[in-house]
Parts: C-alpha cells; structure tokens; sequence
C-alpha cells in the first residue's frame, strides 16, 4: 500500500462514501423491486446449499462433524463463503453494468465495485443472524471465541475486495473474467472445505488445501463459532497474507486502468 | 487565472470494437515500457480524436467549442471533465466540474427522480444532506414537482432532461460543461435554462459549450474554439471564428454536410424541403440577393405559377438553425395575375444579427388557406451587416430603431 497511485484512490474514494452508500441503497431499491420475498433471497441461497450440501456430504458420502451438527458447522462456513460468492457474483460486472454513468459522469470507479461488496456485506448480516437464531435453538448458543469474527472478517473483506477490484477492472477490457465467475464459484466452493469439514480431507491433499485462503478462513469461521476454539495461526497467517496480495494487486490494477475504462467499456 | 489548461493534448481511440486487445489491459506502467518498446504494434489499429489541443481558459470565461461532427468536441468535454484521460499531453482543471454530456446524465430508469437526485449528487460528491437542501429547488426548476416519486422510465423526455440540467446546475459548479443537451426540451424550457446560464456567467463562473447551433453560440459565448478532424482550426472572439467557420462550411457543401450554408450573395432556389399547402397557387422559386446597399438588406423576389385565386398575402419568414422561428415580413393582401408572376419584398435594414438562417417562403389566401409553403434548402449567413453590434448578444433581432438626442 506504499504506492501513491493507490494512496491517491484510497483518499479520493473516502471522500466519495456518500456514494458508495448510495450504491448499496440504490442496489437494494432496485433488487428487492417488485419481489415477493424481497431480502428473504438473501438468506434463501445459503439454506439452500445448506440442504444440497447436508444431502451429499452428510447423507450419501457420510461425512461426520465433530461435537456439533452437520448443519451448524456447515452454515458457519456458508455464510461467509456466501459473501465471497455474492460479492464476486455482482461485484466482477459491476463497472460494466454501469456504463452510462463511466461514460458520462466523473468519480473514482472504485465506488462501482465496493458499493457491490457492500450490499453482499449486507446480505451476510441478514444471514448471519439466522445463523445466529439457529445456533441458539439447535445448539448451544455462541462460544466466547465468537471475539474473534470482527479480525475474520476484516480478512475476508479485504480478501473480496481486492479480488472484485481486480476481477471488474479486467471485465472492462474483457468480458470473460465476468463469465468465468460462476464456474469458478463451482470449483473453488468444491474445493474449499465448506460442505465438508477439513478433517475430511486426506492428509495428502491437506497441503494444497491449506494454501486456499478460504480454507483457513472458513476453517477459523467454523472453530470460532461453533467449535469454541481459536483459529489455526498458521491457517489464518495465510489467509492473512492471501488478502493482503488480493487487495494490493486488485487496488494497484484498478487504479492503473480506470483512467482507459470509459474509452474501452 | 487560468480555470482550465489543456497543453499538447492527444487523444487517440482504437478503431472497431467488439474485441478484447492485451494491449489495452496492461496497466500503468507496463504499458508505457510497451508503448516505448513498440509504437507500431502500439498504435496500430488506432486514430486521434484529438491532436496536438492547446486551449487555456480563463476563469469566468465562457467559451464555445464549435465543429462539424466529428471533429472532437465531445472528446475534449470528456477529457476537460475527467471522464477519460489523455493519450498523451496535459489536462488540468482548478474548480468543482459538472459535465452535461447527455441529456439524461446517468440516471437509472428505475429510480424515481427523487432517489436519482440523490444519486447523482453522491456522483459529484454531494451527502444526501447536502442534496435534501437543493431538493426543492431542483424540482421547482426542472418543473416536475408532482413526479418527483415516479420511476424515471415514467418520464416523457423533456422531463428527464429538465430534471438533468436542473440537477447539476444545483450543485453550484465552478466550471460548467454543456455538450448540445439544451437542444431538447422544449422552447421555454429552453429559454430558462439560458437565462439560469446567464446569471451564472454574471457570478463570474466558467462556462464551455458545445453546440452546432451557431446563434446560440453567439449569444452564450464570448469565445469560440473552432475544431476540425481534432485540431484547433481557429480560437478567439465568436464574432471573429464563427464567420470563418460557417464560410469553411460552406465550402464543404459538396462533400455532403447535412447543413448547407451559402453566404450573402444571391440565392435561387426553385425548391424547398418541409413542403406543404392546399395547393391552386404555387411558388415556383425564390430569388434572394442582397440590397444595392452592401450589409444593409435583402431582396427577396417570389415568382408563382398560373393561380385560381384572385388576390394572397405572400410570407417571408426565417427559421434558425435550431429550427426556432424568428421573424417574417408578410404583405397585404396582392393581386395575382392569371398566368403567374412575381412581387418582390427587400427588408432593409436587415434586422437579424449575424448567423446563419433558412429563409421560409408561403403564400396565403384570403380565406386563410396556406396555399403552398416551403423552407430553402440553403442557409444564409448574415456575416455583419449595417448595425454597431454593440448589443449583439441580445437575441436575435435588431429593430431599426430611430435614436436622436432630446438636447440637440
């Protein structure tokens, strides 16, 4: 973060929160329009890989969970794993999206990207109190460790963030990045230990497992909120540097190409 | 002070589209290594909007760029508001900038117009506080108060361009930036919007203009910067660049321009466009030349057809380039020969200031029938002609007004 241009952009986007704000209500104001569950759909994905995954994993290859419900640990892992998914979902696109106002107003593009990591990010408070409801009918409540989930998030975001800077900045120039987001979302869901715990995975694949950042997030997710455990600090350290590469490359790209986006888009 | 300096500038764009180019991903500074490494393949497949632009404005200046299509304004609006950045050379802007490059600035169909207000106000970096102040204003402005929480898809297109220009203009710029938008809407829309313009010249703000309607960059304007195929072809005072520029036009005629000019001279056409009437009496062309006196008037000779009616008023009228009807000369009612013939009008002084405008020709009968009613196809360019021009920028008329001194 010691390159100007992106110290520039970071105090230039401060100034236009008003608008990263505005993003996210006019995104909501938009999506919610003429629905008839509205903010339901927020939590509806989750529960639904939820129950997809609980018939796979659990049901038909037998996949067991220590101390705790298939279920709970699962949705612990998802609804993180959701905002990722939802973030890369609307956030690769979004400049795109917006192309009359790239064409015809100026302001730092940044807010286009960021204003769709926040309404994911709202999505993940609505899913994150049923998880919450859930843990206190089904379990035991949340462990003490639960301390730990404003660090874990931090990480994520700054993980998602980066990658949805990077990711839209690329789909100006070239629509793929926009179409390769779901088959990647597959692929990288399947191999992140969400629907599955990582105890399940062999110990010789464990080694690849371990340099996703997913992996140790959605691991520390799990520990914190449902095992009462402290994350693995070697897990977390690579989350932890996976995010700060994400944002440092997905902040530096961006801001080296907005200044062609209206030219390209 | 200068409010806007633009040095040297280059403005290049590739040339197709629909295909995703390495070259145009690689960010800052690979792409410069690249460029130096090879220019060719670098530049290849590409072509300057905008060559080699040096313009400074001042501020408080308002300044016109003017240009067939093409010729790179918009491209220089766009660059001057920070839209997209130069290929090459300088851009740099002292003040709050708002660009109205389109009529409809970005708002989204579905908001209503109120949220839209408040989005496009985040866009220039305005709170929702700050915009819940301007709120009223905006909409007592733009007209629309009562549709001010219907979907903008609602709105007919005046609507939205009202709501546009009011909007922007309530976010108290420093530097305005017009690209043709006050053509649409309707006249006395129109009317407001410059009148709201001059008022804010009068506080000493920047204002840059684009529009092919010459009178109005006459009148909104001090200087105009004439452009073509994306270089300054002329700068300076709009009573000095707008004359070469329409004589430039004139020339290009031939190569098929939409708009065709011919100066002062002599002018025969014996057909028109926007043709229509009842018919019985025809005009079967139209002969203009100016009077003996240079700059001073116009002659006007109509030549009809055999006719069925006995007597008509004949009507000369002008229309500006915008289409905005300004001023006729209609005589009484005339005697018709049988076999046809010809009345004459001369309108001297001329009373309409410099620009370019399209003589309309019709004839009437008695019982109010428009007979036959055509527009030239040719424009006339009234380059001076016999008044001081010191009030020049007041509309489009100068009446011939007899002044004498209550002392003498």
């Amino acid at each position: 973060m010691a390159d100007p241009l992106a110290k520039r952009s970071m105090r230039r986007l401060f100034s236009y929160r008003h608008l990263i704000f505005a993003l996210v209500q006019r995104e909501y104001q938009l999506r919610y329009r003429q629905s008839f569950v509205g903010v339901l759909w927020a939590v509806f994905l989750p529960l639904a890989t939820l129950g997809a995954g609980s018939l796979v994993f659990k049901g038909i290859a037998g996949v067991r969970t220590e101390g705790s419900s298939y279920e709970l640990a699962t949705l612990a892992a998802l609804v993180p794993w959701t905002f990722l998914a939802t973030a890369l979902s609307l956030g690769v696109g979004s400049v795109v999206s917006q192309r009359t106002l790239v064409t015809k107003l100026a302001f730092p593009r940044q807010v286009l990207p960021l204003g769709m990591v926040g309404v994911s990010f709202l999505d993940l408070i609505v899913s994150a109190m049923i998880f919450v409801a859930l843990a206190y009918l089904v379990g035991d409540g949340l462990p003490a460790t639960v301390a730990w989930v404003p660090l874990l998030l931090s990480i994520e975001i700054t993980l998602v963030v980066g990658l949805v800077l990077l990711g839209s900045a690329a789909n100006v120039f070239a629509r793929d990045f926009r179409l390769a987001i779901p088959p990647l979302l597959q692929l990288w869901l399947l191999l992140t230990p969400v629907l599955y715990p990582l105890t399940a995975v062999p110990s010789r694949l464990r080694a690849w497992y371990l340099a996703n950042p997913m992996t140790g997030l959605v691991d520390s997710f799990r520990r914190v909120l449902v095992a009462g455990r402290a994350p693995d600090r070697n897990m977390l350290l690579v989350a932890a540097v996976g995010a700060a590469v994400s944002i440092t490359v997905g902040a530096w790209y961006f801001a080296a190409t907005e200044k062609r986006f209206a030219d390209v888009i | 002070m200068d409010a806007i300096v633009v040095r040297d500038l280059t403005k290049a764009y590739r040339l197709g589209v629909g295909r995703a180019r390495v070259r145009e991903m690689l960010p800052w500074p690979i792409d410069t290594a690249v460029r130096r490494a090879a220019p060719r393949w670098w530049t290849r497949g590409t072509f300057n909007a905008l060559e080699d632009v040096s313009v400074s404005v001042r501020a408080g200046e308002s300044l016109s760029f003017i240009g067939h299509n093409g010729a790179g304004k918009t491209t220089l609006l766009r660059l001057i508001a920070g839209i997209t950045s130069p290929t090459s050379g300088r851009v740099s802007v002292r003040g709050r900038v708002a660009a109205l490059i389109d009529v409809l600035v970005g708002f989204h169909p579905e908001l209503t117009g109120r949220e839209n207000v408040y989005l496009l106000g985040a866009i220039q970096g305005f709170s929702r506080r700050e915009m819940r102040r301007r709120l009223d204003r905006i909409f007592d402005f733009a007209e629309i108060d009562e549709a001010a929480d219907t979907p903008l898809k609602r709105y007919s297109a005046g609507m939205g361009a009202r709501l546009g220009f009011a909007t922007l203009t309530a976010l108290d710029p420093e530097i305005l930036l017009i690209d043709e938008v006050l053509a649409v809407g309707d006249a006395t829309f129109q009317r407001k919007c410059m009148g709201w313009l001059d008022g804010y010249k009068a506080e000493g703000r920047t204002l840059i203009f684009v529009s092919h309607n010459l009178s109005m960059v006459r009148s909104m304007t001090e200087r105009a910067v004439w452009l073509e195929h994306g270089r300054v072809k002329g700068d300076g005072p709009v009573n000095d660049v707008i004359p070469d520029y329409a004589r430039a036009m004139e020339q290009r005629r031939d190569a098929g321009t939409p708009l065709t000019m011919q100066s002062m001279g002599k002018l025969v056409r014996a057909s028109g466009v926007d043709r229509w009437g009842v018919g019985g009496t025809r005009v079967s062309h139209v002969h203009i030349e100016e009077a003996t006196n240079p700059y001073q008037g116009l002659v006007i000779s109509i030549t009809y057809e055999a006719s069925d009616a006995d007597e008509a008023v004949f009507c000369v009228a002008f229309v500006d380039e915008s289409g905005r009807d300004v001023g006729s000369a209609s005589s009484s009612l005339m005697r018709l020969r049988g076999n046809g013939g010809s009345v004459r009008c001369a309108i001297e002084p001329f009373p309409l200031r410099p620009g370019v405008y399209f003589p309309v020709v019709a004839v009437v009968t008695a019982d109010g029938r428009v007979r036959d009613r055509w527009r030239l196809d040719r424009a006339i360019v009234i380059e001076r002609n016999g008044n001081s021009g010191v009030m020049r920028d007041f509309g489009p008329v100068e009446f011939a007004g007899l002044w004498s001194d209550d002392n003498a």
